[in-house]
């Protein structure tokens, strides 16, 4: 008799991979072959997690497509399955697999909207977490305060492209078609920040030292490193707006 | 939300408020007018390799927020070697399977620090191997574990056809005093390429007047419980659900 995990391994092999060879000895066969039944599965599967990806991916939906779409999703489905149910989550991997995906490369600028819509999802689904009370921070020796390291609002992003692909996002998704004709996909690079407010998700363009000054500190390093990676900008100024916003939850001293 | 219809309790699926930002807070808002069930779609009671701790733990994280009435999951699978395949797998009926869902039902009862309701799903497939009819499977499970049983009456009706069970003998067989909750759906009706014809549970379209008979049936045996409708695919206007619910809450009332 097989045992429950090889049922649930073989069931697992004809969803996601089209595997049905262990199936038949499993699954009861009668007016209705196995094959037929899995395949009912199979549908709601495919179904759901390409519907979770085209919320993700409203922009990328629109602009490659229905079918296009639904044929990279079932592709990028069968190689990066969720790990959990919490499906809010799912397709980090996508960008990346657009960006490798050959049939969109006619749209440089495809990768780069993926790349902001996850960063926007994220912001949408990111836990509730308390702005950095700055009393803490006044707390710490000066002599310290290059040593800091803090930890970013889990809502916050940090998202640069060679393509201004906030503009693309917001007119694909506003369905302006002036817009988007008004678009030049070759007008260069934009630095941004996406995070969630309390009034919903906003992008927003940063100078391109003001965002090497922030990715810095928000991947957690010493805020020493953030003044060297950035030394043409004002650091104290630049840090108080940052801290203002409320983009810190905590911090820590580099030891 | 904006018209405050007269309705007893909401239920939504867990796994779409795990996250921050609105839509938690504005299931906190509800929560402050109508009580909440939590049905949870991915904990995967049937897992062979083990609960996921991190997905428990976003569950009890809702459950704490929003103080729900009634936490309940389904007597199926959905993840296996870190993988969520993402649908209620049906499980074998045998011993290990049995034991696997004890062992679960248990941690997730005691992790939560509450009872649950688990429900009977719908499902497509049997397994050649299996020995134990369902409603046994799932009144075993109730009895050993103490949880309550979410009653789907369209799924009943709807494995019964699929299988050829005799959905009134599934019904009898459950323990009425393990019955906390009960379902209504519609379903489609698929004929397949292959030959044959099955029912689908695609909660999108009326209750049909046979699982409107069997509500009867099991109100009768159960007494008046709470039951819910479920409706998320194909949305009708709002008067047609709560004309769905008023049918319901007449057959509640004539079994009191």
């Amino acid at each position: 008799m097989p045992t429950l995990l090889e049922v649930q391994r073989a069931i697992y092999r004809s969803l996601a991979a089209g595997d049905d060879a262990a199936c038949d000895e499993l699954i009861v066969s009668d007016a209705i072959p196995a094959e037929a039944r899995l395949g009912i599965y199979r549908n709601t599967f495919l179904g759901t997690l390409t519907t979770a990806l085209r919320l993700a991916y409203p922009a990328i939906h629109r602009l490659v497509g229905a079918e296009f779409f639904e044929t990279a999703a079932r592709i990028f489905i069968s190689a990066d399955l969720p790990r959990n149910a919490w499906l809010d989550d799912y397709g980090a991997g996508f960008p990346e697999f657009l960006a490798g995906f050959a049939p969109a490369a006619s749209l440089p600028y495809l990768p780069g909207v993926a790349r902001l819509e996850r960063a926007v999802n994220r912001a949408l689904h990111a836990p509730d977490a308390k702005a950095l009370d700055l009393s803490l921070l006044a707390a710490v020796d000066p002599t310290d305060h290059n040593r800091i390291k803090f930890a970013p609002h889990p809502s916050v992003s940090l998202v640069q492209a060679e393509h201004p692909i906030d503009a693309i996002w917001r007119a694909v998704l506003a369905q302006d078609r002036a817009a988007m004709a008004a678009i030049d996909p070759a007008a260069g690079a934009v630095w941004l920040l996406v995070e969630r407010r309390a009034t919903g998700v906003e992008v927003a363009r940063l100078t391109e030292p003001g965002w090497r000054f922030a990715a810095v500190l928000c991947a957690s390093r010493p805020l020493q490193a953030a003044i060297d990676a950035a030394s043409e900008i004002e650091a104290a100024s630049a840090l108080a707006n940052l801290l203002a916003a409320g983009r810190f939850v905590g911090f820590e001293l580099l030891t | 939300m904006e018209t405050r219809p007269d309705i007893a309790w909401l239920e939504v699926h867990t796994e779409n408020y795990m996250g921050g930002g609105q839509p938690i807070a504005y299931l906190e808002g509800i929560r402050a007018d109508y009580p909440i069930s939590l049905h949870g779609v991915g904990l995967s009671l049937g897992s062979a390799d083990g609960l996921d701790r991190a997905h428990l733990g976003r569950i009890r994280d809702v459950v704490e927020r929003i103080e729900p009435v009634l936490v309940s999951e389904h007597l199926s699978w959905s993840v296996v070697d870190g993988s969520y395949v993402a649908d209620l797998l049906p499980l074998p009926m045998t011993e290990e399977a049995l034991e696997t869902v004890y062992r679960h039902v248990d941690q997730v009862q005691s992790f939560l620090g509450r009872r649950i309701l688990v429900e009977n799903p719908s499902s497509y497939l049997r397994y050649r191997h299996s020995t134990i009819p369902e409603w046994e499977f799932l009144t075993a499970v109730a009895r050993r574990t103490d949880c309550g049983i979410l009653c789907d009456v369209n799924n009943i009706f709807v494995s019964a056809a699929n299988h050829g069970w005799n959905p009134s003998v599934y019904l009898s067989a459950l323990p009425a005093d393990a019955i906390e909750e009960i379902h209504l759906a519609g379903h489609s009706i698929r004929r397949l390429e292959a030959g044959g014809v099955l029912r689908i549970d695609d909660h999108g379209s009326y209750v049909i007047p046979e699982v409107w008979a069997l509500y009867a049936e099991a109100l009768a045996r159960f007494g008046p419980i709470p039951t819910l409708i479920e409706w998320d695919t194909n949305l009708p206007a709002l008067g047609v659900l709560l004309d769905e619910a008023d049918h319901a809450a007449l057959l509640l009332e004539e079994a009191w």
